[in-house]
């Protein structure tokens, strides 16, 4: 309380106390502004401790419309089937972690719409602890180009690299006959991160000179890239929200909660 | 009657739904579909949608970001459904409005939202009180707007003489001059003529792009017409009618023939010098047809003025004064704080101010007029409702609503990497077609070579095809770019060939048969991009636009760019509608192919007035591939939505 009272008298009457002041003992001095710096010390550790604790603790669900992410969201919670529309904002819940230490995490649904999506992910990046990136195994051949574009914008993002999510490549559908499998999505990726390494750095620069902003080179120059040049932990799991294909079938999602409980 | 009815939260979870008896298929398709190309859009103004066979009709609520959806067959023209979703919307909230307000989505997932009960009821009350009402009993008269308008009739048959004039704004404006100290019938019309004139130059840019709303002004126009005549059949004389086709003619002119009229004027009569200068702004304001114009720019003067008959240009000034010192009022100190303080939900009367004020921001920025105030009711529409929080006024409110808008609209929908495409059509041993296309002088040629020049530094080899075969020199204009790009690649270092050819068959001949001769030929010779250089053409040029309908039809290029100048204000709408419109009508596939992507030109000469990029990108929903910013080769970008947006919002 004294400090607090120290610190208001000295701000509001700043002028013509501090000639006072100067005329009094010093030790009284010495005491005030040893005061003011431990205020300003308390203030700044708890605004570090506090933003250290509200960010990075969120599981982030990214991938393309209709890859099955507000689904795959609602499994996850409750483990109850809902039908799903193309989303128009993000929803987020509390997620417990299936393991013993039983952790919180915020779990985030980005709509997956090309015109919203690089905003929403703006946004959230900074908090990611791990993205689940959702891709639809069922169409991917189709969608390759695209998903490995996203990725990329991903994986190039420098606060994303800086913060070292860790990513969960979850293949979805795997309940449609055509599916592809992880290890093929994994491929097929690989390979398609690789091209899109060189014609992404020959690409326009933007208006204002810079290219892209704060992009960092994907994975290693003379190498052709792979997943494990990365500085995040990345693993491919097989999944279905869905399930067999009726609407009360239990969907086939273990590996994924498994991966989940493993993030630290 | 109704195929679905469906709620969803606006992160995409269906809460409950109805689907109606017999109806097989899911509603996800239409919805999503709705969603995707109304809501994402920005085009909510409208509250239907039309997918297939049904209609759709929806109802944002911003509180509880949910979503009401219902849709019926087209056929169907169903008068409840927009009272029934405000009813059931109501019902809605009031019944989960505890669940609603919890925190967290998880609340949407773990409760049953079991809203059969209420949802029979009311359908059932709206659909019988849709039926009771039934054949709607005539007006009595006294309850007519005939009867309300007694003077004004008056006066509507006393320079209704120019009533029976074909051209309807004519016989607008002659009203207008009714009181003036000469009524005679000569003098009024050539005033109109003149006013219809100006207006049809300020309406052309509009007409087409709001189809729909032109056609029921015309529609009103022309009740209001018949009623006219009607009411002084034997009063009009039919001498004038002559003189009212000569006046047609004149108004389709466009406006080289103001100076004739201008000169006629003063031959004519003593009213010369007031005539045109003190009608001009009546007749804009007093126009019927002029309606879309009027709600754009400001609604607020016109509504006061159409009161009172006689127009009084100090009185109007008064009346703006009037309203801005009341505007300021509000903006006041007070008006401040209590924004400021505790949260309340936003209404439309709030932000009418503001979106005004943004509105005429964007229409400065050179964001074209109509696209200004959908964007703005777009905006409305997705905030009426919402919660806003402790220390956030109105403005600031709508202003990062507005701002989100932009940069969504900005956003690319779909994967712009023309090195990749061309890269999967090289692996098909195919080359890569690119048109372009657009009006005269836009710089189709100039950014061509600009592209060529960023493809073959990136070592594709380029073929350009010169179907302009129209304009004298262009040929030649793409020949001197091809030897100054091959001067800057030598052919010695890429292997003995020349990174770039042109493809020209002269002047004169048809260019579709020329880019199918190209790309063969460059199949050929294994060239990797084709670039179709088509002429420039008006966007109203019928025969014109057919003939790229079919360069495009033929080809089958796998882009087409629309180059346009960053300069075009109004213009840019109806020049891509028209084009579309054009690829759409004489295409012979049931899948037309239409624009895939903009080439903004001469942005370096624009400074902050950057609304192009907007009007552009919202009319066809595509992206901006390429900017050009200057002379050079080098002077090629990609579009910076971010920096275009704060460009645009800078005060």
């Amino acid at each position: 309380m004294e400090e607090k009272t120290a610190v208001q008298s000295e701000f509001s009457y700043l002028d013509s106390f501090l000639k006072e002041l100067h005329a009094q003992n010093p030790a009284v001095l010495l005491g005030l502004v040893v005061a003011v710096i431990v205020v300003l010390f308390t203030i700044v550790f708890f605004q570090v401790f506090w933003s250290r604790k509200s960010t990075r603790n969120a599981i982030l669900l990214i991938g393309l419309c209709d890859a099955g992410k507000t689904l795959l969201f609602s499994r996850l919670l409750s483990g109850k089937f809902k039908r799903t529309q193309t989303s128009i904002t993000d929803s987020s819940a509390i997620y417990k972690a299936k393991n013993d230490r039983a952790r919180s995490w915020t779990l985030i649904d980005l709509p997956g719409h090309e015109s919203l999506r690089p905003q929403f992910i703006e946004k959230f990046k900074s908090m990611a602890r791990a993205i689940v990136f959702v891709v639809d195994s069922a169409i991917f051949q189709k969608e390759v180009r695209d998903v490995a574009e996203l990725l990329y914008s991903l994986l190039t993002d420098s606060v994303v690299v800086k913060n070292a999510p860790t990513l969960l490549v979850a293949c979805n559908k795997q309940d449609i006959t055509m599916a592809k499998s992880s290890k093929l999505i994994r491929q097929q990726l690989e390979k398609e991160l690789n091209t899109l390494r060189v014609t992404r750095s020959a690409a326009l620069s933007s208006q204002d000179g810079s290219s892209g902003g704060t992009s960092v080179p994907l994975g290693k120059k003379a190498k052709d890239f792979e997943f494990s040049q990365l500085p995040m932990h990345v693993e491919f799991v097989e999944c279905s929200a869905l399930g067999g294909g009726a609407e009360e079938a239990e969907s086939d999602m273990e590996a994924l909660e498994m991966c989940l409980a493993r993030v630290a | 009657m109704l195929d679905f009815f469906a709620i969803f939260s606006k992160g995409g979870i269906v809460l409950w739904c109805f689907q109606g008896v017999g109806v097989t298929e899911s509603f996800t398709g239409p919805v999503n579909a709705l969603i995707r190309s109304v809501i994402l859009q920005e085009r909510s103004g409208n509250n239907s949608y039309t997918h297939n066979a049904l209609t759709l009709k929806y109802k944002l609520d911003n509180e509880f970001e949910l979503v009401f959806v219902v849709g019926y067959q087209k056929i169907l023209m169903l008068t409840y459904v927009d009272k029934f979703i405000d009813d059931i919307q109501l019902h809605f909230r009031d019944r989960y409005k505890n669940v609603l307000e919890q925190r967290g989505d998880l609340k949407l997932l773990l409760n049953n939202f079991d809203f059969k009960d209420d949802f029979t009821r009311l359908l059932h009350k709206a659909e019988e009180s849709s039926k009771s009402r039934g054949p709607v009993s005539m007006k009595p008269f006294a309850e007519s707007q005939k009867s309300q308008k007694t003077v004004k009739s008056m006066i509507e048959t006393k320079g209704g003489d120019k009533g029976k004039e074909p051209s309807g704004k004519g016989k607008k404006g002659g009203k207008k001059e009714a009181p003036a100290p000469e009524p005679v019938g000569v003098d009024a019309q050539k005033g109109g003529a003149a006013a219809a004139t100006v207006k049809a130059a300020e309406n052309g840019s509009q007409n087409l792009t709001q189809e729909e709303i032109v056609a029921m002004n015309r529609e009103k126009f022309f009740g209001k017409k018949l009623r006219a005549n009607k009411e002084k059949t034997s009063k009009s004389p039919k001498p004038q009618k002559p003189k009212g086709k000569q006046k047609r003619t004149w108004d389709n002119g466009g406006s080289s023939t103001k100076e004739l009229d201008y000169s006629n004027s003063n031959g004519n009569s003593s009213h010369d010098a007031s005539g045109p200068s003190g009608d001009a702004p009546a007749d804009v304001m007093g126009v019927h047809q002029l309606d879309p114009m009027k709600g754009d720019l400001r609604p607020v003067d016109v509504s006061s003025e159409e009161d009172d008959d006689d127009d009084d240009e100090e009185e109007d000034v008064t009346a703006v004064a009037d309203k801005n010192t009341k505007k300021g009022g509000i903006g006041g100190m007070f008006g401040m704080l209590k924004g400021l303080v505790g949260s309340k939900n936003l209404t439309r009367k709030d932000m009418e101010p503001v979106l005004e004020k943004m509105r005429d921001h964007l229409i400065a920025k050179n964001v074209a007029a109509d696209i200004a105030s959908q964007l703005c009711d777009s905006v409305a529409k997705k905030l009426e409702g919402k919660v806003m929080s402790t220390f956030t006024t109105v403005a600031t409110t709508v202003k990062q609503a507005l701002q989100d808008s932009l940069v969504q609209i900005l956003q690319p929908k779909r994967r712009v990497d023309v090195l990749r495409d061309v890269l999967e059509a090289r692996a098909q041993h195919r080359p890569f077609v690119i048109t372009f296309c657009g009006v005269n002088g836009v710089g189709k040629s100039t950014n061509l070579a600009k592209i060529s020049f960023w493809l073959i530094e990136n070592g594709f080899t380029v073929l350009i095809a010169a179907c302009d075969t129209f304009r004298a020199g262009a040929v030649e204009q793409l020949r001197t770019h091809q030897r100054r790009l091959n001067s800057l690649h030598p052919p010695d270092e890429n292997s003995g060939r020349s990174m770039v050819q042109l493809y020209e068959k002269g002047y004169g001949k048809d260019a579709a048969g020329i880019a199918m001769e190209a790309i063969a030929y460059a199949r050929n010779q294994g060239f990797d991009v084709v670039l179709v250089d088509t002429a420039g053409r008006m966007q109203d040029n019928a025969p014109l636009m057919t003939a790229l309908a079919k360069l495009i039809t033929v080809n089958l290029p796998d882009l087409v760019l629309f180059v346009g100048e960053a300069l075009v204000g109004n213009e840019a709408v109806d020049q891509l509608v028209k084009f579309n419109q054009a690829l759409a009508d004489h295409s012979t596939s049931n899948k037309p192919h239409l624009i895939d992507g903009i080439v903004l030109t001469k942005f370096d000469t624009i400074d902050d007035k950057v609304g192009a990029a907007i009007s552009m990108t919202y009319i066809t929903g595509q992206p901006i591939v390429f900017v050009g910013t200057g002379q050079t080769y080098n002077d090629l970008r990609s579009l910076n939505a971010k920096a275009v947006v704060s460009t645009l919002m800078k005060a």
